[in-house]
């Protein structure tokens, strides 16, 4: 048994990512103050610390939002929450805790709204989604229309939960909303395996006894209660933006969902504090938006950079291999050429072989010449001593594979990814090696 | 734009008097209702193709993008060209709307990484454009057609009053130069900002500006009181013309390409292959989607506006199946909600019910004191009486509605119960068990069903003449005998197979 | 009239692992699988064949309860699924799930022991030896941290087969394990299986292929929407109820087929 005691290097990468992120976040306040001599006011404060806690729960949520291929639901379900704001606004007043159930209840009737449209009719999810959408946020905007031609209800600030507003937080509206948040990401840790489960097989874990309806619902409330606690930051147009990009951009960095989440966490806190702040410090940029513009810097960070996946290394690395390839195909050639022709040395003509191999000769001769493989002999190439030998190499090496696939099974060596571009001595075990290699023909081996 | 609505304006003259016209024009409902029914028509005959392409929220996208064209687009004309600022300029229509296509073929690139799923880069993108959209308006601009109320409702109610004036009779413009009569003066002090003096202090030096000189087209010498004789004028408001026009254009688009369209809706392969090029037709689309939503911007701005492609379509499609008949059906429901939707506005539903009553009864049940007058956004309820009309289609809609598919429903499960009993009786009744496989009494069991559900069918098999009791078990007739067969053989064709039971 | 070529005397016979009685199923009130009866005895190896929308995965789904049953009972060694959960091994398509999910092979192999664990436990050290085992017995020991995107289809495959042997039961139910895989993977499936009947489990597969029934199967459903035979397959596949199974269609295919059949 294999104990895996050490931290594997994706791994490290990763936490020391989160690490480095918490403690910035940490001393972002001390070290600013410090360094750039800004003083931060109470307020300010509260703000950041309100936008960084909403940012770590729709991070957290978010991440299964993006996972479940759920990302439009939450644009729809923030839309929907407006006329439930200005309805809790009509009956109960301003009332922070009001308005956020208000917009919970409103949310949750789209959902069923929506599901009922996809079960009863034929109409598909995108125009669903588009009807509640549109539908419920007309509704809002109308109650609002209508709840500003009250005297004195212009002051309540209710046109906040459009764009958001982040210097409207105070600080019950943070404890509030961090005791909401504890519960639920303590609910998230409890049942982990369970929404693991569901969200990547859902079948399984029906056949396995697990009641998925109850812990879809449950996960879809947990994401509403997500989308509804962070519309005072965000705002009903933006919200979803906030939800899904920190889960979007964590995705890039890891392959673990335990990983993905906390980074998800991570992420979200960072641009919803420094949204938070910087549209409190100019009171000209609204919240949302601001969120939204750090958020998407962080997803645009990850998709090129992030090791493996981004798209930076990609491109390098299709580079790298167009430029191998290139480099072993043009041996190939040379080296059929000079053995149809009797002798590993012969030259082939350079037209000859520029016409086997159009595209990619220019580069491959060009390697092969750097790395003393080939030279010119005539109007051709000839191989070297050492062209002969890499030839012979991966001759051999291209056999062995074809060996291991022949007889990989009766010969009952070890379960390998096949890939041809490696040697293959560098990924079997030397006695299976050996067991191939007894396989070759006398003149393939060397 | 001018000569189309003179040419518009003339025709319309051998039908009504110029003072119908101008008062027909200048009612804010008639307006408001004519535009919003026109934005209605076109989205709608966009939308019913969107919808059939499964691309619905596609017009959300690109309403959203659009926002960020015209607010560039804006910031150009005023801080760069210095020109008025006016979001229904067609420059700026047609501008912005090409960001809109230029921003649908980003997030394409943006998926085809492969890193982000469609779904996550559409909720991605579209919400990033418009938040630097948002940010610049509140930022940047100052000007009361493109604040942050404005993105969200437009201004259909004002739709009226934003005109160009037209002269037909007794046309005179006025040239005020500072010899004219009428021309105004005021004393300025030329260099007291120079000096850094108050025009009070003994070296500031004055000189006469002229306040009033300009020129006056008709209407304005008119309302200035320059003229003797009134002119003979019309008022007609901008967005009406700019939304004829997008609607003609559409309308031509429809019904030129319309083979074209239905086909590489239908089948987007096929259409290739014969030559018809459902790329290029894709894109058209696109852009005559972000032209409307450009054009209807003003009017309902940039969130509401994707309800005119949306709703009515899928309520037409809950009513038909052929495509022609969609395209018609739908603008008649989007322009019914437009207009429709301006009384609702107003407190009135369908001039049945009044909202003031509503609210009334709600003041007396919660003991509330909200007002009861009702006056809200247009556009809103615009939006809200096609969503009504879309719930009440999906009611009753004779085909797909709720009521017709729960009775629907409800006879086949009828039909459905019959049957499985009647095949289970088939299979067991020459068979050693069938003692225990069709006792009466034990019956139910076997189907897992209550013992009233099984006791109502076997009612009802009973009545139709299909099955027996005998001596405590059920039995097939042999009109049931031939039921089962002629079930069993639509059944088993529907599934492509020869008849086995013979 | 389905053969019911099991129906023998019952005391010899060994007792009947999965049990279905009058199982219907529809989709949207259109039988999908019409009044099957089928009782499989403990420890065969069982393949179930018919064309496509025979109601293959509909009858294997329906006796998991993960869709309703128009009518119709399910039983295993007696139980209803509720009670017999911890018995039952399943296999899903394999294109069922997301396979860029951001999770391990080990992690996957793990979720097998999740049903077991219960609501809120954590699975621990003993659930990774047990997950490990099952990766060996597969061969993707090698390939327990690899992001499960990064797998051949075959791999995949064997990553689903590892996650119900985990699940340790005693009967499986495996839905197109062979759907797009590789001549050598399928030959490593049908060997785990095999391995798994020689234990005493009781094994069912939806298959496709019918040119490899007689070989790896030694008891046979034959489905198109009704049973049409069930039993040892040197009994059931027969040219007869091939026809009577798919039609005239395989009629050209029989000469092969049922000499193979013969000799297996």
């Amino acid at each position: 048994m294999v104990a895996r005691l050490t931290l594997s290097a994706a791994d490290k990468r990763v936490w020391s990512i989160i690490g480095g992120i918490v403690l910035l976040g940490a001393l972002f306040i001390p070290l600013s103050q410090l360094l750039f001599d800004m003083r931060f006011t109470y307020t300010v404060r509260v703000v950041a610390l309100g936008g960084a806690v909403l940012g770590l729960l729709s991070g957290v949520l978010g991440s299964f939002a993006v996972l479940r291929q759920e990302s439009l639901l939450g644009d729809a379900l923030s839309h929907a929450a407006l006329p439930g704001v200005a309805i809790a606004f009509l009956l109960a007043g301003r009332e922070l805790s009001w308005l956020l159930i208000g917009a919970g209840i409103a949310s949750w009737l789209g959902l069923r709204f929506l599901s009922a449209i996809l079960h009863t009719t034929r109409l598909k999810q995108h125009t669903a989604m588009g009807i509640v959408l549109v539908a419920w946020f007309a509704a809002g905007i109308a109650l609002l229309t209508y709840i500003q031609s009250i005297p004195d209800a212009s002051q309540a600030g209710l046109d906040h939960f459009i764009f958001g507003q982040a210097a409207a937080i105070i600080e019950s509206d943070v404890t509030l909303v961090s005791a909401v948040g504890i519960f639920v990401l303590l609910t998230v840790a409890l049942l982990w395996k369970e929404f693991k489960l569901v969200a990547f097989d859902p079948e399984f874990a029906g056949a396995n006894g697990y009641r998925i309806g109850l812990i879809n619902a449950l996960l879809s409330t947990l994401i509403v209660v997500a989308v509804v606690l962070g519309l005072q930051l965000a705002g009903v147009i933006l919200m979803a933006g906030m939800l899904i990009a920190p889960g979007i951009a964590a995705r890039q960095w890891t392959q673990s969902l335990d990983q993905m989440v906390i980074l998800a966490a991570v992420f979200g806190a960072f641009a919803g504090a420094v949204g938070a702040v910087v549209s409190a410090l100019d009171s000209d940029i609204p919240t949302g938006p601001m969120i939204i513009v750090v958020s998407f810097l962080l997803v645009l960070f990850s998709i090129t950079l992030a090791p493996g996946r981004g798209l930076l290394w990609s491109r390098l690395r299709q580079r790298a291999n167009r430029r191998r390839f290139a480099a072993i195909n043009t041996l190939r050639d040379l080296y059929r050429y000079a053995l149809s022709h009797g002798a590993e040395d012969y030259p082939a003509p350079d037209d000859f072989i520029r016409g086997v191999r159009a595209s990619s000769i220019e580069s491959g001769l060009r390697q092969l010449r750097a790395a003393g493989h080939i030279m010119e002999a005539g109007a051709g190439w000839r191989l070297t001593e050492s062209g002969i030998a890499q030839a012979r190499r991966d001759r051999r090496n291209q056999s062995l594979w074809d060996l291991y696939r022949l007889h990989g099974d009766e010969l009952s060596l070890p379960a390998i990814q096949e890939d041809r571009q490696l040697d293959i001595a560098a990924v079997l075990p030397a006695a299976a090696l050996e067991l191939l290699e007894s396989k070759l023909k006398p003149n393939e081996s060397l | 734009m001018m000569p189309l609505e003179r040419w518009l304006i003339e025709l319309l003259l051998n039908i009504v008097t110029r003072d119908e016209l101008n008062a027909f024009l200048r009612s804010p409902q008639n307006s408001a209702a004519l535009v919003g029914g026109l934005i209605a028509v076109s989205g709608a005959l966009l939308g019913a193709f969107l919808l059939l392409r499964g691309l619905s929220l596609t017009s959300d996208a690109i309403s959203h993008t659009v926002l960020l064209g015209i607010v560039i687009a804006f910031l150009l004309m005023t801080e760069v060209f210095r020109l008025p600022g006016d979001t229904s300029s067609p420059w700026l229509i047609l501008g912005a709307s090409l960001a809109g296509v230029a921003t649908v073929l980003l997030t394409e690139m943006l998926y085809r990484s492969g890193l982000v799923r469609q779904d996550a880069a559409l909720g991605l993108a579209f919400p990033l454009l418009f938040a630097i959209a948002v940010i610049l308006v509140s930022r940047y601009v100052e000007d009361a057609h493109l604040d942050e109320d404005a993105v969200l409702v437009g201004e259909i109610g004002l739709a009226w009053a934003n005109t160009n004036s037209h002269c037909f009779s007794n046309c005179e413009s006025v040239t005020i130069s500072p010899d004219h009569d009428a021309a105004k003066f005021a004393r300025r002090c030329s260099n007291c900002r120079e000096l850094g003096i108050s025009p009070r202090d003994e070296r500031a030096r004055f000189t006469e500006i002229c306040s009033n000189c300009r020129e006056y087209t008709p209407a304005q010498a008119w309302s200035a009181g320059l003229l003797e004789r009134e002119p003979a004028l019309v008022f007609f408001p901008k967005s009406i013309t700019v939304m004829l026009v997008l609607t003609l254009l559409t309308l031509v688009f429809v019904l030129a390409f319309y083979k074209e369209l239905k086909l590489s809706t239908f089948d987007a392969g096929l259409a290739q292959a014969l030559g018809l090029r459902p790329g290029a037709l894709h894109y058209v689309l696109m852009i005559l989607v972000s032209l409307v939503a450009v054009g209807a911007f003003d009017a309902v701005g940039s969130i509401l506006v994707i309800a005119f492609f949306i709703i009515p379509p899928a309520a037409a499609y809950l009513l038909t199946d052929r495509l022609s008949l969609m395209l018609l059906l739908s603008p008649f429901i989007g322009a019914a909600g437009a207009i429709f939707g301006y009384d609702l506005a107003r407190g009135q539903l369908f001039g049945l019910i009044a909202i003031a009553d509503g609210i009334a009864a709600l003041n007396r049940l919660f003991d509330l004191a909200l007002p009861e007058k009702w006056d809200s956004s247009i556009s809103a309820s615009m939006v809200l009486m096609m969503f009504i009309l879309f719930l009440l289609t999906w009611l009753l809609s004779p085909r797909y509605g709720l009521l017709s598919t729960v009775i629907r429903r409800a006879k086949r499960r009828r039909v459905f119960e019959n049957q499985v009993v009647l095949a289970h009786i088939h299979n067991h009744q020459h068979t050693a068990t069938h003692e225990i496989e069709l006792n009466v009494a034990g019956l139910h069991e076997h189907f897992r069903w209550s013992k009233q559900k099984m006791s109502r069918v076997l009612t009802r098999l009973r009545a139709l003449g299909y099955v027996r009791i005998l001596a405590g078990n059920a039995v097939l007739t042999e009109r049931g005998d031939r039921q089962v067969h002629a079930f069993r053989k639509t059944m088993l064709e529907a599934h492509n197979m020869p008849d086995l039971s013979g | 009239m389905p053969d019911q070529a099991d129906r023998s005397d019952p005391q010899e016979s060994p007792p009947i692992a999965l049990s279905v009685d009058d199982l219907t199923v529809a989709y949207q009130e259109k039988p999908a699988i019409w009044d099957i009866d089928l009782d499989v005895p403990e420890g065969v190896l069982m393949g179930i064949v018919g064309p496509n929308g025979a109601g293959k995965s509909t009858l294997i789904k329906a006796a998991l309860n993960l869709i309703p049953r128009a009518a119709g009972t399910v039983m295993f060694y007696g139980a209803p699924y509720e009670q017999a959960r911890s018995l039952v091994g399943y296999v899903p398509q394999r294109g069922s799930v997301d396979w860029d999910f951001p999770t391990t092979v080990l992690d996957v192999v793990t979720m097998g022991l999740y049903g077991k664990l219960g609501w809120f436990r954590r699975p621990g050290k003993r659930e990774r030896e047990l997950a490990l085992h099952a990766l060996e017995q597969v061969g993707l020991v090698d390939f327990l941290d690899r992001q499960i995107s990064q797998l051949s289809g075959g791999q995949q495959q064997r990553t689903f087969l590892a996650r119900a042997l985990v699940q340790d039961a005693q009967i499986y139910f495996m839905d197109e394990p062979f759907a797009a895989v590789d001549a050598v993977t399928e030959n490593a499936i049908v060997y785990i299986l095999q391995a798994l009947n020689k234990r005493g489990k009781t094994v069912l597969v939806v298959h496709h292929d019918l040119q490899t029934v007689a070989h790896y199967f030694d008891w046979l459903t034959l489905l198109n929407v009704e049973v049409i035979a069930a039993g040892p397959t040197a009994a059931v596949f027969t040219a007869e109820n091939l026809r009577r199974t798919y039609g005239g269609r395989v009629t050209n295919l029989n000469g092969g087929l049922l000499a193979g059949a013969a000799g297996g």
